[in-house]
């Protein structure tokens, strides 16, 4: 290891200072969800929770661990996510990888159409037309289907390829008789756990939280994915406003709710949230060097 | 090389059969639905109302009267919500009621969430259910795929010859039918109807007072404005719930519409009931009148400010939440209160309900009463039914007593039994579910009525929400006799018309919206009330105001 | 040494392009085998659906279809601009959106290059998980806890008054509004912004800070020399693309946070979209001002788009 100058210390400490504030500030609201979602609903509504727990109860989780239908929501969103996030990734990569390319002829052109559709789209009406003819409705790749190439991440994606990505290296194995398909496979690919890793997250996160899709093109509740499974909950108690309904229950389902709500994002996304240490390896400096050496 | 030479073409041909298929199948614009004749443009007078141009002397298959309603079974396609109850096509109601009449409905259940754009979606494809029921459908809504399109079909001839309970209720309260009708004096919808005779519904929301306060306090019940204010005063100076603090809160609101629309009456103002909030009749007359501009509006808005400044109501009106308005009321702070029912919304016993109050100029109305036309489209047929005459037969049982029973009771002897003195309760299967469902829970398992606004009627026989309480009919007792003379139902307005109101009318009473919130808490001074008639009368008041009266006299027509 | 780093394709050779463009294409045929399916997805999915738009220029009625409702021009544009709340809209939305940019946009950049500085993996690991989760939220909670914090009994305000200042009403005030709004969005999404940024620094040269380093430059120019060049094209691109969310103000979140007092600053195209009661069966009303917003926003990205080309030779398109 090479030794810092004391400027250079300096400067280290200061963001290690800086991230620590931004640590607190983040964490913070964070432990309160956590203690939101065990506490008595009752002391959250008088904002007597303010870091640790009050009240101590599982009634939140009870609650929506004992709805059958979570399970198949579960289940439902596990497999859109992975068939999803699978479909995502291929397209994507297909479409970036050789409109990253200088010498791809035309790629201005296309470009520019599929950028285009990032502005202007028909609409809700045409969308579920299309659907509906296409013999998707109330099926998986309704969910699936449409969004599969995302123009955002596709263009992220190409930057990353253009800037990260030296051109030699592949003039150099083309030189050698490699395909682009194969440039792609054996130099590109290794080259870019990190974007990959990125496109992996965004996709799959999409994947996880979505439900107008759903919400719109299935019927089935067995089709159900996690999200809309969980708003149901939320307002499946919600009362008619002119003609309410007895008793007692509205006090309960008011307490419900309060905790409901934490307990919901928590379950919802413990799943999703770990995926990102896994990923975050490939995050680290100079995987680069080792590919180029190999 | 050849490898890969034939997995290219075989890729691309594979990819061109995708695309051909892809591309019949899109077509050129989607064809709606079966498209039965009538190009959907808006008759003139009540048409005979049949999809299938079915003869109406004689339908096939059909019994006029009594059960089962048609002897060959048949299937028809309904739409509903889903939440909370899922699936319509296996709970007790319906299953009890299919047994009844022979006909199987085919329910298709749409979550609740989406169910305002799907049902939208659902009617763009062409490809609609034979009836919706419990959709939301606005009247809007109703101009719009009834009169325009021809999508929902026109019901006035089939009420009369096959609805005999719904017709009698038509007759019993020609309000119903005024607000009913479309512009083009057809009825598309079944409504959901308050019982006129049922004034705790109809007033919703009401004033409590805290009852242990006024007796803490030796003051009477307040019934005049002035009055009103000296016990909120005294509730704010006083510590009456023992705690040590001054920490009452004299009267506990949320958003200013049901203080304003409570008291408004006291002022003289609100005179036609609640279902126009911003237009009621001159007094004595029949010319409309702009609520909120109204000299007398200012007065209320400064009472009202006044009980702001002076801390008498909760200052977070606007932005408190409804969950921790709940958590106050079981500290006991409230020295009054908006609510359905404080016992069951608060858990706080010691309410008494208000009386109206009389305001400096003599008047005592109590304005906020809805119209027994609650919801005018609960239920539409299309033109895709096949059978409309059984469909309006088998909607027609709930407007009468046996089917109101049976949607909100249940079936005797299991969700429900008749006590002794006639009156009738759920049974244990629902006030105390052996599997541990809450109340409303197990309510949800064996009747749909809580999924949204239903085409019934509501009564207190049959009806057990917080307004059917002995205290809120105790509370709406005090405050019948100064019901509005007569409670306007919500009117129609024509395309045109309702593509001002939609736009520059909502703007308008947008505007109207803020500035009495800014009134009410002195973020605009009442210096400025000249500044904001006059901006109300640049935005197009004049327009609003013809455009309401061409719809009021429209609605006076409607016999 | 000079600092930054040339793009790598400046340093391709240039002369296989001027090679003709028969030659170009049968050379990489396997790339356009791999842009068949792609281009596929786009027609159908995408282009297919297009006709709809119409629908901003006509009275979309179900019974007609698309194709056969009547041609009304620009009714819907008109009824939209003529509304008296068109210019607070504009103002408030395009408010929004500029703020967030300018606010919003730096912060995951200068999170990342933070990151990205610290040695021991394990203080790096727990920032990165920790300031990505809040984006997990959902809308409805942050709100709540926005409301819960900066209520007049809130935990802000109770520290205001230890210091002897006045409570302030958070939520209700009109200028605090977009305050709030961008600044508990930069909290929920900063994490999660930064990840790309980390993605693209994970791919710079670490022998580049070797060779700084030996040359004796300190941390601060080696980041300002070496990293923030090193990814400058994902930061343009990422700059063009939020440029093009800019009238994207979200509906839940200020549907959430507004109400009739902060009306004057809180309300925005979306909430009076559905405010107006415009969805559901209005299409056309909608369609009409999601299309304005469309144009509107693509005419900036053309501008912006055509500066960054200028600049920095990165482009969208």
């Amino acid at each position: 290891m090479v030794n810092q100058s004391r400027g250079d210390r300096a400067v280290e400490w200061v963001i290690v200072f800086l991230l620590s504030v931004v640590l607190v500030v983040v964490i913070y609201p964070l432990l309160y969800v956590v203690s939101a979602s065990v506490s008595d609903p009752l002391a959250i509504l008088k904002g007597e929770i303010w870091l640790l727990p009050k009240g101590f109860n599982l009634d939140a989780y009870v609650k929506v661990f004992n709805n059958q239908d979570i399970i198949k929501g579960y289940t439902n969103t596990f497999i859109y996510t992975i068939v999803g996030t699978v479909i995502n990734l291929i397209m994507t990569t297909a479409a970036a990888y050789p409109l990253s390319r200088k010498d791809f002829y035309g790629r201005n052109v296309i470009n520019l159409i599929i950028v285009f559709t990032m502005f202007f789209s028909g609409g809700m009406v045409p969308m579920y037309l299309l659907v509906k003819n296409l013999h998707m409705l109330n099926t998986m790749w309704a969910v699936v289907l449409p969004g599969a190439i995302s123009v955002w991440n596709m263009v992220i994606m190409r930057t990353y390829f253009q800037s990260s990505i030296p051109f030699e290296i592949q003039e150099s194995a083309s030189i050698d008789g490699c395909s682009n398909l194969g440039i792609l496979t054996r130099i590109i690919l290794p080259l870019s756990a990190p974007i990959m890793a990125v496109m992996v997250l965004f996709y799959a996160v999409g994947h996880w939280n979505a439900f107008m899709s759903a919400l719109i093109y299935l019927t089935d509740r067995d089709k159900f994915p996690l999200q809309v499974i969980l708003r149901e909950i939320l307002i499946q108690n919600q009362v008619d406003e002119m003609a309410s309904v007895v008793d007692d229950t509205l006090i309960q389902y008011m307490m419900d709710v309060e905790a409901l709500k934490y307990a919901i994002v928590i379950v919802a996304n413990i799943p999703v949230f770990i995926l990102y240490p896994f990923l975050q390896k490939y995050f680290v400096k100079g995987v680069m060097i080792g590919a180029l050496k190999g | 090389m050849k490898a890969r030479k034939l997995s290219t073409f075989l890729i691309l041909c594979l990819s061109a059969i995708i695309l051909f298929t892809a591309c019949s199948k899109e077509g050129a614009a989607p064809s709606p639905g079966n498209g039965s004749g009538s190009a959907g443009q808006s008759n003139e007078q009540g048409s005979s109302g049949n999809a299938g141009a079915e003869n109406t002397a004689e339908v096939p298959n059909l019994n006029l009267d009594g059960f089962p309603i048609v002897n060959e079974p048949i299937q028809l396609k309904f739409l509903a919500p889903a939440t909370p109850t899922p699936d319509w096509n296996d709970v007790l109601v319906f299953n009890e009621y299919e047994k009844m009449t022979n006909m199987d409905i085919q329910w298709e259940m749409v979550t609740s969430d989406a169910l305002d754009e799907k049902k939208n979606l659902i009617i763009s494809s062409g490809d609609y259910p034979d009836a919706f029921h419990s959709a939301g459908f606005t009247v809007a809504d109703l101009i719009n795929y009834g009169q325009m399109q021809g999508i929902f079909i026109p019901l006035n001839d089939l009420i009369d010859k096959y609805a005999p309970n719904f017709k009698k209720l038509l007759e019993e309260d020609p309000d119903l039918k005024r607000g009913l009708t479309m512009p083009d004096g057809n009825i598309y919808s079944f409504p959901r109807v308050f019982d006129p005779n049922f004034p705790s519904v109809l007033s919703g929301w009401k004033l409590w007072l805290n009852n242990d306060f006024l007796t803490s306090l030796k003051m009477e019940e307040p019934d005049t404005l002035d009055e009103l204010y000296a016990y909120l005063k005294a509730v704010k100076t006083t510590d009456l719930n023992g705690d040590g603090q001054l920490n009452e809160i004299p009267l506990s609101i949320s958003g200013d519409y049901r203080i304003l629309i409570i008291l408004r009456g006291a002022y003289g103002l609100g005179n036609k009931g609640v279902m126009h909030y911003y237009v009621d009749t001159q007094p004595n007359s029949d010319e409309l009148r702009f609520i909120p501009t109204d000299p007398r509006s200012k007065e209320l808005l400064q009472y009202v400010n006044k009980l702001y400044t002076e801390g008498l109501i909760n200052q977070d009106l606007y932005t408190v939440k409804s969950e921790e308005t709940f958590a106050r009321a079981t500290e006991g702070l409230f020295g009054a209160a908006i609510v359905t029912n404080p016992r069951t919304s608060y858990n706080q016993e010691n309410f008494i309900g208000a009386p109206v109050m009389q305001g400096p100029y003599g008047d005592r109305i109590y304005s906020d009463v809805k119209s027994s036309l609650a919801n005018p489209a609960t239920f539409v047929i299309t033109d895709r039914n096949p059978n409309p005459e059984a469909t309006v037969r088998w909607i027609d049982y709930f407007y009468g007593e046996e089917g109101m029973k049976l949607f909100f009771m249940g079936v005797e002897g299991v969700t429900y039994e008749e006590k002794p003195d006639g009156t009738l309760a759920y049974t244990d299967l629902i006030e105390n579910d052996p599997n541990g469902l809450t109340r409303n829970n197990a309510i949800s398992k064996y009747m749909t009525w809580r999924n949204g606004a239903y085409p019934s009627v509501v009564n207190d026989k049959y009806f057990n929400g917080s307004e059917a309480q002995p205290d809120s009919i105790e509370a709406a007792k005090k405050l019948a006799p100064y019901f509005p003379d007569e409670v306007w139902a919500p009117f129609s307005f024509t395309v045109e018309e309702n593509e001002f109101m939609s736009t520059t009318g909502a703007d308008i009473q947008n505007y109207v919206e803020e500035m009495e919130a800014q009134f009410i808490t002195g973020q605009a001074s009442f210096d400025q009330w000249d500044n904001y008639v006059s901006t109300l009368e640049k935005m197009g008041l004049k327009q609003y105001m013809e455009i309401y009266k061409a719809a009021y006299d429209r609605y006076k027509q409607n016999q | 040494m000079k600092g930054s780093i040339m793009p790598a394709e400046a340093t391709a050779p240039v002369k296989k392009l001027r090679t003709r463009p028969f030659k170009l294409m049968k050379r990489n045929w396997d790339l356009y085998l791999l842009m068949v399916p792609v281009m596929l997805y786009f027609v159908i999915f995408e282009y297919a659906p297009m006709y709809g738009v119409q629908i901003a220029f006509k009275d979309f009625m179900a019974r007609f279809g698309i194709g056969g409702s009547p041609w009304v021009g620009f009714k819907h544009f008109e009824r939209f601009f003529d509304s008296y709340y068109f210019e607070r809209l504009m103002l408030n939305t395009l408010g929004i959106g500029v703020y967030e940019l300018l606010v919003g946009f730096p912060i995951p950049i200068l999170l990342a290059l933070m990151i990205n500085e610290v040695r021991s993996s394990k203080f790096k690991r727990t920032v990165q998980t920790v300031t990505y989760a809040p984006h997990f939220l959902s809308t409805v909670v942050v709100v709540g806890m926005l409301f819960l914090f900066l209520s007049n009994t809130g935990i802000v305000n109770q520290l205001l008054r230890l210091f002897g200042i006045e409570p302030i009403s958070f939520m209700t005030e009109p200028g605090w509004f977009k305050t709030l709004y961008v600044f508990s969005g930069v909290w929920q999404q900063m994490g999660w912004s930064s990840i790309v940024y980390l993605a693209a620094l994970a791919a710079v040269d670490p022998q580049l800070h070797e060779a700084a380093r030996v040359d004796g430059a300190s941390r601060l120019r080696r980041i300002w020399h070496i990293n923030l060049p090193g990814i400058m094209p994902t930061i343009v691109i990422l700059l063009i693309l939020n440029v093009g969310r800019i009238l994207s103000v979200g509906f839940e979140k200020v549907f959430l946070m507004q109400n009739e007092l902060n009306m004057q600053t809180s309300d925005v195209i979306s909430t009076y979209v559905y405010r107006t009661g415009i969805m559901g069966a209005q299409y056309s009303y909608s369609a009409a001002i999601g299309l304005f917003n469309s144009v509107v926003v693509f005419v900036m990205l053309v501008l912006v788009n055509w500066i960054a080309r200028k600049v920095n030779e990165t482009s969208l398109w």
